[in-house]
């Protein structure tokens, strides 16, 4: 009887090794291995989220206190952790979607929740995740990145706008984040340079406009005026348009004088 | 001998009946021709002159209106290069289908160019372009906001005096709903650009484009700052599409100064 309890012991801890090993392994990996290492289903990490970001644990999010201006006082935000779902196919990152508030309704088959991360490490690596993504993909990524708490991703966010080899939804999606960041707007207006294709200065145009500082309106002036693209001279007066800066009325006027 | 007298007595007849429509003033006669309209429920065709630039393809558009770039169809309008552009745009009667609800006109289409040999079960009255103007007035003056706003178009198309006048009245009328205020500031804004030789001026060079842009950007501004801007513009720019922009988004501002530039424009008051 003994023995056979031995035996059962011992075939148990046969088993299970691996497996505790392998845990103990992956725990020790990096969240993009750990992601990798699922060919097909569904990845789950969370990771705490910066003080001013809370969400109603679905899909909407608000920053900065802006859910307090909500018209709609029915909508719940919560503070709570940024919870992010990777979509894996073959061995590729196929989605990623971003939630902040709630919790991961019960695991299935298909899913794989690595549970809590620590904010810079899930910080770093959705950025790099945003670099292929296409549509809304790149967004949740790099908007999970962003959410992280007590982490600045200003810089890796320049580095992706900037980066000719990304796709242009993740470069839209780094110039619009880098804009809400706390990066100085020299840093933004400095981007001009780098970004070459009309979406992209398009979308440049916009983030401007969201500062409202005296230096990205002397920027969208800048560019009204003497951008070579036509269309981003129009983009750019346009979000000017939208600025309270009596400086961006001046300018209209000077276009329109007889 | 018995036949001439018959023929002198349709002959004074003939001439009674002339008599007597022509003692009968236009307010009459449209009367007449808006009960007529309203007899009986059903779609009526009213058809009548055109103004002799107009055109269209009988059965969609309308062009050559208020220049020759904007061509109409139903309330909506095109400018630039479109599916239009390429069809022949024959000239032709205005036609107007009325639809009428009750003995009241509850829509109203307006088309010109070829006139299709059978209207169906409809009725056709084909009337002269003033009884048309004085009906279609009436609508604009009294008609539900949708029936007026349409009727602007073929009172528009008519060959007739310009009614100008009739739709600065209408735009500045307070107890008219807004939408049919709009409508008349839109055509209104039209018939400015039409008068001062610009309703096709386009935007040529970058330059234009960029004055033009920034005519739409400040016309999204608050009135108290684009208004004003809007106006100097509308009254004296030298860019064409530049103030040719000006005009028509000086009449979406809604702003009742907006009536009276186009009015100083147009020459009238």
């Amino acid at each position: 009887m003994n023995r056979v309890r031995t035996l059962a012991a011992a075939s148990f801890l046969a088993a299970a090794a691996p497996a505790m090993m392998a845990s103990s392994a992956l725990a020790g990996q990096s969240i993009e291995a750990r992601v990798n290492a699922v060919r097909d289903g569904t990845v789950l990490i969370s990771f705490p989220a910066r003080p001013d970001v809370c969400g109603d644990g679905r899909g909407s999010v608000w920053t900065n206190g802006s859910h307090d201006g909500s018209w709609r006082s029915e909508w719940v935000c919560v503070h709570g952790p940024v919870r992010v779902s990777i979509g894996r196919s073959a061995g590729q990152t196929v989605s990623v979607r971003t939630h902040v508030g709630g919790e991961w309704t019960g695991a299935s088959a298909t899913e794989t929740n690595l549970g809590d991360v620590s904010a810079p490490d899930a910080a770093r690596y959705p950025v790099e995740l945003a670099r292929t993504l296409a549509g809304s993909n790149a967004g949740h990524a790099l908007s999970a990145a962003t959410f992280a708490d007590g982490v600045d991703i200003s810089p890796q966010l320049a580095g992706l706008a900037r980066d000719d080899g990304a796709s242009t939804e993740a470069r839209k999606q780094a110039l619009f984040w880098l804009g809400q960041s706390d990066a100085p707007s020299s840093e933004l207006v400095g981007l001009d340079s780098a970004l070459r294709s009309l979406p992209l200065r398009k979308q440049f145009t916009f983030v401007l406009s969201q500062r409202r500082d005296d230096l990205t309106t002397a920027k969208l002036i800048e560019l009204a005026t003497h951008d070579p693209d036509l269309q981003v001279r129009k983009q750019a007066m346009f979000w000017l348009g939208q600025s309270q800066d009596p400086k961006a009325i001046a300018f209209f006027r000077e276009v329109l004088k007889p | 001998m018995t036949p001439r007298v018959r023929d002198a007595r349709a002959l004074a007849a003939t001439l009674l009946a002339g008599v007597a429509l022509a003692g009968i003033t236009p307010a009459a006669r449209a009367q007449s021709l808006a009960g007529r309209v309203t007899a009986s429920d059903g779609t009526v065709w009213v058809i009548y002159p055109s103004r002799p630039d107009a055109c269209g393809d009988g059965e969609d558009f309308i062009g050559h209106l208020l220049g020759n770039s904007t061509f109409y169809s139903g309330a909506s309008s095109y400018s630039g290069n479109g599916r239009w552009m390429g069809r022949p745009c024959l000239t032709g009667p205005v036609r107007v289908a009325a639809s009428v609800f009750d003995h009241e006109v509850t829509r109203v289409r307006a088309y010109v160019g070829p006139v299709p040999e059978n209207h169906g079960d409809a009725r056709v009255l084909t009337v002269s372009a003033s009884d048309a103007v004085a009906w279609l007035s009436g609508l604009v003056t009294k008609a539900s906001n949708r029936v007026a706003s349409d009727a602007m178009l073929p009172l528009i198309a008519a060959d007739a005096p310009d009614p100008w006048p009739l739709l600065l009245r209408t735009a500045r009328a307070d107890d008219r709903p807004r939408g049919v205020r709009s409508a008349a500031m839109m055509w209104l804004g039209a018939a400015v650009n039409e008068h001062l030789g610009i309703a096709d001026a386009r935007d040529d060079t970058p330059d234009d484009e960029m004055r033009s842009q920034a005519v739409f950007v400040m016309s999204q501004r608050p009135k108290s700052e684009s208004v004003p801007v809007l106006i100097d513009a509308a009254r004296s720019s030298p860019h064409p599409a530049a103030r040719r922009a000006a005009i028509f988004w000086l009449g979406q501002t809604g702003d009742p100064r907006a009536v009276d530039v186009y009015a100083e424009l147009l020459g009238l008051r």
